[in-house]
């Protein structure tokens, strides 16, 4: 018995499959891009490949993310809020709070017992997302990767006075111009982008254990930076990019342990993966 | 000794007039770029060339905007709401409201009957306020900021954008054109999410007509119509409105300069 849960977000696709006993068998993670049918059928194609399993032995899958309806072979849809609370609470569970910050948004969310029972987040401005230290990351002309620790070697940190990404985006340039020192720009700019995130959680009040994930928990200097804004510690998971697709296998396999212990029939999708042609000549 | 200059230096582009008894005499604009200083000194430079003049013919200069500072060459540096404002009411002299929308942001600004300035608000830090949008936008559909109202206008089903931000509305746009949507209707959806956060700034000072408007983004011929339909008004749009803040400035270097019996 497998399940598998697949989180299609704005900047990444992640497939995670488990066996019956929650045990990780392939983790995948690719790049979004606007074919989401396709890239959903490879991403899994992948995961399968790397456990040696076929389609037809996936009992059940549960699709999550922005771009859940885009995936033809999954069972359900469950919003990435409830995906992201399971999988946050099966690697961590004393989490109370928890913050995924993706590409797209930032999401704060209050976890009791497992279960999701509030949540703030923010869709609305770039400025409190993952979002803003791409742009920024573009401007000055670094990897995304490469940030937080750069923003760790700052002698001190210079203050980002734009609330907004474009015009900080333009601030940057004039402060590099000015001949400030990259890693202080750097530090400012992860403090920016703390400090709106902290106030997201503020509005939800903070629990320990607090949680991190989403793709800026992969940044170090983010971390840090959030951690100061907070003044609490902060738990961040081995793969913060897979609690989404790890919590909507985990509610795979609920709902499926659910259906065989009740006896219910459990409608189930066709088990078969489309070809992927990327950008095939009919999309020409 | 009689002419005077104005020089408004703004984040994107810096513009600067000469002034005769009121009247514009020359006007020039460029780039701001990333010395405002030098960009200051070419304004005056070909001020002085299109207008014949020698540099001792400029009996008063009044610099402003938001790189007002750099313009060391001005007698004194004038606040850019009042400069605006003293501007409109030397083109439209009933001006009671005038929109200035920029790159930077959008700025209402109500005037009594003396032209005073009573009251104004300023768009929020946001890009998404400002003339800045069009800009991002203009750069996803490859096309000049120019010919943006103009093909604006084009459109009979402007798309409606989701998002109140300048960065996802590219994304937003980005993807718009990969599903095949004509440009003039992305065009057409960037004013329309514009007008409707620059009536909302107007409907917060509350709108008392004539209501005039000015800045880059009055050239946008289209966002100057939705604004219009939006706030059910008609709005009077200054030739080359983007030289009004400017012409402001040599307003005031004028009657600064001159003592107050000659003013009437």
């Amino acid at each position: 018995m497998y399940f598998a849960g697949v989180d299609i977000g704005s900047t990444m696709t992640k497939v995670v499959l488990i066996d019956k006993s929650s045990n990780l068998l392939s983790t995948i993670k690719g790049p979004t891009g606007p074919e989401h049918r396709q890239l959903a059928n490879e991403v899994m194609r992948q995961a399968l490949e790397q456990a040696s399993l076929q389609i037809d032995d996936i009992s059940y899958i549960v699709a999550t993310g922005y771009g859940r309806l885009n995936v033809p072979f999954a069972d359900r849809q469950i919003t990435e809020l409830s995906c992201h609370a399971k999988g946050v609470s099966s690697l961590f569970p004393n989490v109370q709070t928890a913050i995924d910050i993706g590409g797209q948004d930032a999401k704060c969310m209050k976890i009791a017992n497992g279960r999701l029972i509030n949540f703030v987040m923010n869709d609305k401005c770039a400025a409190g997302t993952g979002r803003f230290l791409e742009v920024t990351a573009a401007t000055l002309g670094i990897r995304l990767e490469a940030m937080g620790d750069i923003s760790l070697k700052a002698t001190k940190k210079i203050q980002i006075s734009s609330l907004c990404t474009i015009f900080a985006q333009q601030e940057v340039v004039a402060l590099l111009s000015r001949g400030e020192k990259l890693e202080n720009i750097l530090a400012g700019l992860h403090d920016a982008l703390a400090s709106r995130i902290a106030a997201l959680a503020r509005r939800l009040g903070i629990e320990p254990d607090l949680v991190l994930t989403g793709g800026v928990a992969k940044n170090i200097g983010m971390v840090r930076a959030i951690k100061e804004s907070l003044g609490c510690e902060i738990l961040v998971p081995e793969e913060p990019l897979l609690t989404g697709a790890l919590g909507a296998a985990i509610l795979a396999k609920g709902i499926y342990m659910k259906a065989v212990v009740t006896g219910e029939a459990l409608p189930t999708k066709a088990r078969r993966l489309e070809k992927a042609t990327f950008f095939s000549q009919e999309h020409r | 000794m009689s002419w005077f200059m104005g020089i408004d230096i703004g984040s994107v582009y810096s513009k600067g007039v000469v002034t005769k008894d009121f009247q514009l005499v020359a006007s020039h604009i460029i780039i701001s770029g990333a010395n405002y200083r030098t960009s200051a000194e070419a304004i005056r430079t070909e001020l002085i060339k299109k207008g014949n003049l020698t540099e001792d013919d400029i009996a008063n200069t009044i610099a402003t905007g938001s790189g007002a500072d750099n313009v060391y060459f001005a007698s004194q540096k004038a606040n850019d709401i009042v400069c605006t404002a003293r501007g409109i009411n030397n083109v439209f002299l009933q001006t009671r409201t005038v929109i200035d929308i920029a790159s930077q942001s959008t700025r209402v600004i109500r005037l009594n009957e003396e032209g005073i300035v009573t009251n104004f608000t300023v768009s929020e830090k946001c890009a998404a306020g400002g003339g800045r949008f069009i800009e991002v936008i203009a750069n996803v559909l490859r096309i000049d900021l120019s010919d943006f109202g103009p093909l604006a206008a084009k459109s009979s089903s402007p798309i409606t954008f989701s998002t109140g931000c300048a960065v996802f509305g590219e994304s937003e746009a980005i993807t718009r054109v990969s599903e095949g949507v004509p440009k003039e209707d992305i065009a057409a959806g960037v004013n329309k999410a514009l007008a409707s956060k620059i009536s909302s700034l107007v409907k917060k000072l509350k709108l008392e007509e004539p209501c005039a408007v000015c800045g880059g983004g009055a050239l946008n011929i289209a966002l100057v119509k939705t604004i219009e339909s939006e706030l059910n008004t008609d709005l009077l749009v200054p030739p080359q409105p983007q030289l009004i803040t400017a012409l402001g400035a040599a307003i005031i270097a004028t009657t600064s300069a001159t003592p107050e019996s000659s003013e009437n």
